[in-house]
């Protein structure tokens, strides 16, 4: 019932159709994250999202915003880290007039030199907010720690001080027209309409799109060395009342990897099954030293890292990085147990259905297995591709991604040069 | 809906357009029904209730509804707690057993108890550590004197350290009896067999004592309440609270549009709504504060409460500008409104995004079965049927006068906070 169709420009179109709702979720989806920022850069793909809609193909900003709000439609550009994604939600009845709005949106942005100013002064700030937040200020330092210079995923999203203020409304400019095209990007709709429909209304606005080049292919993104060692930073960031700490591990995983299936059964058990898979009880449930502990694997067109986080009391971090420790060696010298793998595979397995059940989330899914090369039968075949997984593949999968000894530490909080001590 | 002999509310919706239903088992209790000495125990209570009961044991109680592919949480807030199973359809009769079992044996051994006192407080100082909570704690503590919406649902650390298992259990049989709660069920049933199980679950369970009721009434202000903290932080933030109308009173729709007008409106649905979302960009405060470069963000809080609460609007300075001149920005906007420059435009907008939303933010059976059980518990689910027609009625002189009313110097409560980074500012 999920229809695809590529459009004469390159663009791919796809849409599933939901008779129980009234509304529909559009996602558009460009090679065009933060990956691909230009070099010392950092932050232009962030600043593009950000200022799509402050006015261009002839309408001011607050033009764009009255009409699109005018409707009730929600709009949100975000910039990921492969991808620059676009997103509304509407009432299904405004589909035509929101897809003709939302041309000149993503295709003829005009970067005002007022609007760029204001909006690199808000991200400068945003940037002296995140320097207070212990989560944000762990999670640039791991990806500072984990990928070299140069690398695609070092910087954060969002930039730094010091790349920030280099970037230009020519830099925007040219960014947009390099990379935010339609030739290897995606619209998927989600919601109360015909697909067929949907695919030919998307034809009659993004059809005679042809300017900006757009991805051909796939970009490569080159796997990060490994840390010789293991790496352990200090954050400190005075007043406040609990410590971050993210602990990552290379080589990592990429979306499309053979391992996915095995890997994902892995990080459940490990650290998401029930409350927290094998992290939760060890550290939160018996000795209730955490609020939130758990572990992802960060997959992308690259390798990602599989990261463990928690927040813990300064003067528990010790203990909770002795039992994270703890836990990754014993999973991975021992293995799990076959209860642990056969309740991972059954609850992802089960799981899958329930991610298609909102529009925003079956356009969401359907634009990432179309992005990455997956196939939109996907959701369809992921659970037996998980029910497949043996034993022995989880055991090597915790061989090959547990690499502790070769991980980054980071704990990011008040005094705990003392609690590390 | 039907009330059971027991005196459980039930609320049942069919949605069988995919293999799924939604569970939600609904209490009237929250922050409110606490007082000095046991604050956050509501909420201490739900976690106790993910630990077991004497026909399920601890280790059971999310694994099932992970094995049937589900989601489960819980929350506490100011009215409610609930809980929540979101599962294949195949495993409803399991889901309302685990929840009926939740509602009369949990075990609250003193180990346990021990062990989440650490939990519960870490959750405290995780939510600590964000200057914008903080901020939103005092400003509550100094807009409601009297009432018991005043303290912060996760509790102030010295009772969190002083509660005992005894004032936890006894915090549990006194509020978790049919008669004082709500069952929800939206997703892939037929009505009459899915009312068969909840009575075979639900049916044997005896009505309770009626819990006591929230006698304190905030008294009125009479002027201006204002609070400046200094912490560590990257920003200086401001909020303005005014005293707003319970989600039964007349006004509240108008606060609704109002809201529309001034902020984008609020989320309809406390527990899905708004996320992902992006900010209203032909709010007025948008407009003012941030297009005007005072302001990286404006936003604004409606809840809809049982009793009179707040209507918040708060807003994170641009580095170097002066948190008084967006609250400067902040009361010429009032004014505009007061003053009646609403137009047709504007209460169209508003009511289109108030619809819009309203019915985004219920079509997945999670979030149609939340919305049900939510309203009911915190008034009655008619409440929230009625709010689009009552929204669609809302004139533009009634804005006006809500705002030259409600949204005055003499009620309002004002918070700032500013960058300490010299100053410890630990709890």
């Amino acid at each position: 019932m999920t229809r695809r169709q590529e459009l004469d420009n390159g663009l791919v179109v796809v849409a599933r159709p939901n008779r129980a709702a009234r509304s529909i979720a559009a996602r558009l989806v460009f090679e065009a994250g933060a990956a691909f920022d230009p070099p010392g850069k950092a932050g232009t793909s962030s600043l593009v999202a950000r200022l799509l809609d402050r006015g261009g193909g002839g309408l001011s900003a607050e033009a764009i915003a009255e009409g699109f709000e005018r409707l009730g439609v929600s709009y949100v550009a975000r910039a990921q880290g492969d991808t620059l994604d676009v997103e509304v939600r509407l009432l299904a009845e405004h589909l035509p007039e929101v897809l003709r709005r939302l041309r000149p949106v993503v295709a003829e942005p005009a970067f005002p030199e007022e609007e760029v100013r204001r909006e690199v002064g808000q991200t400068l700030s945003a940037l002296a907010e995140r320097e207070q937040d212990t989560g944000a200020v762990a999670e640039d330092a791991l990806a500072a720690a984990l990928f070299p210079p140069g690398h695609p995923y070092r910087e954060p999203a969002v930039g730094t001080r010091a790349s920030v203020p280099r970037i230009g409304a020519a830099d925007l400019a040219a960014f947009h027209r390099e990379r935010v095209g339609p030739s290897g990007s995606i619209l998927a709709l989600a919601g109360d309409i015909d697909p067929d429909r949907a695919i030919a209304l998307a034809a009659d606005h993004f059809g005679d799109w042809t300017t900006g080049r757009g991805a051909t292919g796939r970009a490569t993104i080159p796997d990060p060395p490994m840390p010789e060692r293991e790496v352990t930073l200090v954050r400190r960031v005075e007043g406040k009342t609990q410590a971050d700490l993210v602990l990552g591990m290379l080589p990592g995983l990429r979306r499309n990897s053979p391992d996915l299936p095995a890997a994902l059964v892995l990080n459940n058990a490990l650290g998401e099954f029930s409350m927290g898979g094998r992290l939760g009880a060890a550290i939160r449930d018996r000795e209730g030293l955490a609020y939130y502990v758990y572990s992802t694997f960060e997959a992308g067109l690259g390798a990602g890292p599989l990261a463990v986080r928690a927040g813990v009391a300064p003067d528990a971090v010790r203990r909770a990085l002795d039992l994270i420790r703890r836990t990754l060696e014993a999973v991975r010298r021992r293995g799990l147990k076959p209860s642990e793998i056969r309740d991972s595979k059954q609850s992802l397995a089960a799981s899958v259905p329930r991610r298609l059940e909102t529009n925003p989330g079956a356009a969401r899914t359907l634009a990432d297995c179309e992005f990455y090369g997956l196939g939109l039968d996907y959701p369809e075949r992921l659970p037996s591709l998980i029910r497949a997984v043996e034993r022995d593949q989880v055991a090597a999968a915790a061989h090959r991604y547990l690499t502790l000894g070769r991980h980054a530490l980071v704990v990011a909080g008040p005094a705990l040069k003392e609690a590390l001590r | 809906m039907e009330r059971l002999p027991n005196g459980l509310t039930v609320l049942l919706r069919e949605m069988r357009a995919i293999p799924v239903v939604s569970v939600w088992c609904w209490y009237r209790v929250g922050s409110r029904d606490e007082r000095p000495g046991v604050t956050g125990i509501s909420h201490w209570v739900e976690h106790m209730n993910f630990k077991g009961s004497r026909s399920i044991p601890k280790s059971e109680v999310t694994r099932r509804v992970e094995l049937a592919g589900g989601v489960w949480n819980g929350y506490t807030w100011l009215d409610v707690t609930t809980y929540f199973e979101t599962v294949s359809s195949d495993a409803l009769d399991a889901m309302l057993r685990l929840e009926a079992s939740r509602m009369t044996e949990c075990l609250y051994s003193k180990q346990e108890v021990e062990r989440e006192r650490s939990v519960v407080i870490s959750e405290m100082r995780g939510g600590e550590n964000d200057p914008r909570s903080y901020l939103e704690r005092e400003v509550s503590g100094t807009a409601l004197q009297a009432h018991p919406y005043r303290w912060p649902t996760i509790g102030y650390l010295s009772d969190l350290q002083a509660i005992t298992r005894e004032d936890l259990y006894a915090h549990y049989r006194r509020y978790y009896v049919p008669n004082n709660a709500v069952l929800v069920l939206a997703g892939d049933f037929e009505t009459r067999a899915a009312m068969r199980l909840v009575k075979r679950h639900y049916g044997r369970i005896a009505r309770g004592a009626e819990p006591p009721p929230v006698r304190t009434v905030e008294p009125p202000q009479s002027g201006e309440r204002r609070v400046l903290l200094r912490r560590p932080s990257g920003a200086s933030y401001l909020q303005v609270a005014f005293p707003a109308p319970a989600l039964t009173d007349g006004d509240f729709p108008a606060l609704l549009v109002l809201d529309g007008i001034l902020g984008g409106g609020p989320s309809i649905n406390a527990w899905a709504g708004g996320r992902g979302a992006g900010p209203s960009k032909s709010a007025r405060l948008y407009r003012a504060l941030v297009e005007a470069d005072l302001a990286t963000e404006a936003d604004t809080q409606i809840i809809p409460t049982r009793f009179p609460y707040l209507y918040r609007i708060q807003a994170t300075a641009k580095a170097g500008v002066d948190p008084e001149r967006i609250e400067r920005a902040v009361y010429a906007e009032i004014g505009r409104l007061a003053g009646g420059s609403v137009e047709a435009k504007d209460l169209e907008r508003a009511r289109n995004q108030f619809l819009a939303r309203y019915a985004l933010e219920s079509e997945s059976v999670t979030d149609a079965a939340h919305q049900l059980g939510f309203f009911e518990t915190v008034a009655t689910h008619r409440d929230y049927l009625a709010l689009p027609a009552r929204v669609r009625a809302v004139t533009a002189g009634q804005v006006a006068r809500l705002a030259a009313e409600r949204l005055s110097e003499r009620t309002r409560t004002v918070g700032v906070l500013v960058p300490d980074a010299a100053g410890a500012g630990g709890a």
